[in-house]
């Protein structure tokens, strides 16, 4: 499990947690399912939610748009879960951040 | 300057037409006649397979380093339409099944398996690909067949796959299989299995479907139970089958649907012949305005659905990191365009659309086999769907912003490097071809009144790109998946509709530069084809000056009676 009290700065100032990420993705997700935040499970696999391979690929240049991170295309296959996603998202974003 | 990959490429169609021959010869084995007849039986013409096995096809599937002929794509989808001109089923069922199967080996198949698929298929042998499952569809993330793997990495194959060209005779298979029961886009394997390696106890061919056209292809159904393969069949790893097949489709998609485009010649040719012949109102046929306007139109679809072509195969070579959204554009609108030439040349034909032989026979079989294309290996609401999420990427990223593409992507006869396998994107953040047509506005010539008309449609064609720009930006996300609405579906066609002006403008320009093809360097047939798109879209541009209609209708002619294609290449044919 990721701690959810890590906190990642970023270009943009901005401060991100797994939490916070998670409710981003959780409400992307939602606007997908056309149900409310509540109903979204972050530890249900997206593609049970019917998200197909297609538009997961495209989950990724919403979040390279959001957050300014180059992604694999392929991550919302390889972090199936908003859970997965979210902690993937904030170790991407804490090394990039380290790096810049 | 004719360069050896182009040399190479007009020996072969030569070799290719001088043993298939003139199909309207009723002593020619591989005729009409015999294939109209073959058609009525639901078989592929024996003496066709022989004369293809003769010529050796196959090597046309093997890439050159492996031994076979295979250097660039437009050149095999330019060979293949002297097989699709006689018969779509010939060139399905013969031939790119097995193309369609390799094509995931060479993408990521180790050196062993890369050998012995060469192998097979220099040998004369065949491989069926196995994607589908009835029950699935294009959903193929839910495929269900499953090979199970063992604690020692062999795999166990279960389950059945349906509606596989060739099922029975191939000597391998590319299994799509699933590999892991959790749902995503890592569940699933592909897989190549030699048929001499299961025990023939633990599989069992399905019966034939019957099918409306390409009536000879012997579409049937794989049923393994319990079968043991070895771990030696994974073709790249473990999980990465919907990867490979995404890349793989990009091949495949590009380059089908140009070689059909020989099945829309040989209708075009039908009634070009009917229409010189036949004497009606003390006129021939060909003199009444509305099937004049109808031919030309129809030879205009086929040049509008080659630059297309020309610039999605090509683009597998110069730009694999776009060719997802281009192969899709391809797949989507090329047989859509000839399916509806088919539909209008059907009424020029009259009654004798309806006879089954004859002279005029081979019409119906096109009109019954062409629209295999849009259904099978990717429908086409399949390949707008995979072009819709990309949208509204694209529409931030790229329009308006990207470089032109290379001037080769536009020159059918230019050299290409080897084809980048493994460089080919899963989905594309740039488009190049578009930004060819917003930098070729600027550039355009406009002396004569044909060259005005171009000018003027070619910034209509800009404009729609900036309204499709501005609508994707808009599109909410759950308009990006396959449950999309209908819209979004539209907007995807409306793109694929640009990108065909793109291709016909950059074909045009790259034409006029070169100067070697005084037709296709003639301002007059892109003005009529890209009329042809923008009305398409819906607009009514300025009526074009008369002389356009004229000169496309007089390249009809000649090229019909010196027995040329109707495609860019204007290649001599044997009757």
């Amino acid at each position: 499990m990721t701690d959810t009290t890590t906190t990642v700065t970023t270009s943009s100032a901005q401060q991100h947690t797994a939490e916070s990420l998670s409710v981003w993705l959780v409400d992307r997700i939602a606007v997908y399912l056309k149900r409310s935040s509540d109903q979204i499970d972050a530890t249900v696999p997206l593609a049970e939610y019917g998200l197909d391979s297609v538009a997961a690929l495209s989950l990724c240049g919403d979040i390279e748009e959001d957050f300014d991170l180059v992604l694999e295309p392929t991550v919302a296959w390889d972090y199936p879960t908003i859970e997965a996603l979210a902690a993937h998202i904030l170790e991407e974003l804490s090394t990039q951040a380290g790096a810049a | 300057m004719t360069t050896a990959q182009e040399v190479r490429a007009a020996a072969r169609i030569a070799e290719i037409e001088a043993a298939l021959g003139d199909p309207a010869d009723p002593a020619n084995p591989v005729g009409q006649a015999r294939l109209l007849e073959a058609d009525e039986a639901g078989e592929l013409l024996a003496a066709g397979e022989k004369a293809l096995e003769a010529l050796n096809l196959n090597a046309e599937f093997v890439p050159v380093e492996l031994g076979g002929r295979l250097e660039r794509i437009d050149t095999l989808v330019r060979v293949l339409r002297q097989v699709f001109r006689r018969d779509v089923a010939l060139g399905l069922g013969y031939g790119v099944t097995s193309f369609m199967a390799a094509v995931n080996v060479w993408t990521e198949g180790d050196e062993r398996q890369q050998a012995r698929l060469a192998e097979i298929l220099l040998d004369g042998g065949r491989a069926s690909v196995a994607y589908h499952e009835l029950a699935h569809g294009n959903d193929f993330v839910r495929n269900e067949f499953e090979a199970r793997v063992q604690p020692d990495g062999s795999f166990v194959l279960h389950g059945a796959k349906q509606v596989i060209n060739n099922a029975a005779r191939a000597d391998a298979w590319l299994l799509f299989s699933r590999t892991d029961d959790a749902p995503g886009s890592r569940s699933h394997s592909v897989l190549m299995v030699e048929r001499a390696g299961v025990d023939p106890e633990r599989v069992t061919v399905l019966p034939r479907y019957t099918t409306v056209g390409v009536r000879g292809c012997q579409l049937a159904g794989l049923d393994f139970t319990e079968a043991p393969v070895a771990a030696e069949a994974l073709v790249g790893s473990l999980g990465q089958g919907v990867e490979l097949a995404l890349r793989s489709f990009q091949i495949t998609r590009s380059a089908v649907p140009g070689m059909a485009l020989g099945g829309a010649d040989a209708a075009l040719r039908t009634v070009v012949s009917f229409a010189l012949g036949r004497r009606l109102y003390r006129r021939s046929v060909m003199e009444i305005p509305h099937a004049r306007a109808t031919l030309g139109n129809a030879f205009l679809d086929l040049l509008i659905s080659d630059s297309l072509s020309l610039v999605g195969t090509r683009a597998v070579h110069l730009l694999p990191e776009e060719t997802s959204v281009y192969a899709s554009a391809v797949k989507y609108l090329v047989p859509k365009l000839l399916q509806e030439t088919m539909y209008e040349l059907s009424i020029v034909l009259g009654a004798r659309f309806y006879v089954r032989d004859g002279e005029f026979g081979g019409f119906q079989k096109n009109v019954r086999d062409l629209p295999v294309l849009s259904l099978g290996h990717a429908g086409s609401a399949a390949c707008q769907a995979t072009i819709i999420p990309q949208l509204p990427r694209l529409a931030r990223r790229a329009w308006f912003q990207d470089a032109p593409a290379p001037a080769e992507l536009f020159q059918p006869r230019t050299d290409l490097p080897a084809i980048p396998f493994r460089r080919l994107a899963l989905a594309s953040g740039k488009d190049s071809l578009s930004a060819s047509l917003v930098a070729a506005v600027d550039e355009l010539p406009d002396g004569s009144p044909e060259e005005v008309a171009v000018q003027s449609l070619a910034l209509r064609l800009m404009d729609e790109l900036r309204q499709i720009q501005e609508q994707s930006l808009t599109l909410s996300l759950e308009d990006r998946t396959a449950l999309a609405s209908p819209a979004s579906f539209a907007l995807a066609d409306r793109y694929t509709v640009v990108l065909a002006g793109a291709a016909v403008l950059g074909v045009w320009r790259e034409a006029r530069a070169d100067g070697g093809d005084p037709f296709l360097a003639d301002p007059a047939w892109a003005a009529a084809a890209l009329d042809r798109l923008v009305r398409r879209l819906g607009y009514q541009p300025a009526a074009l000056p008369a002389s356009c209609a004229e000169r496309v209708h007089q390249e009809l002619l000649r090229r019909f009676e010196e027995h040329r294609s109707f495609d860019l290449y204007d290649c001599p044919l044997a009757g």
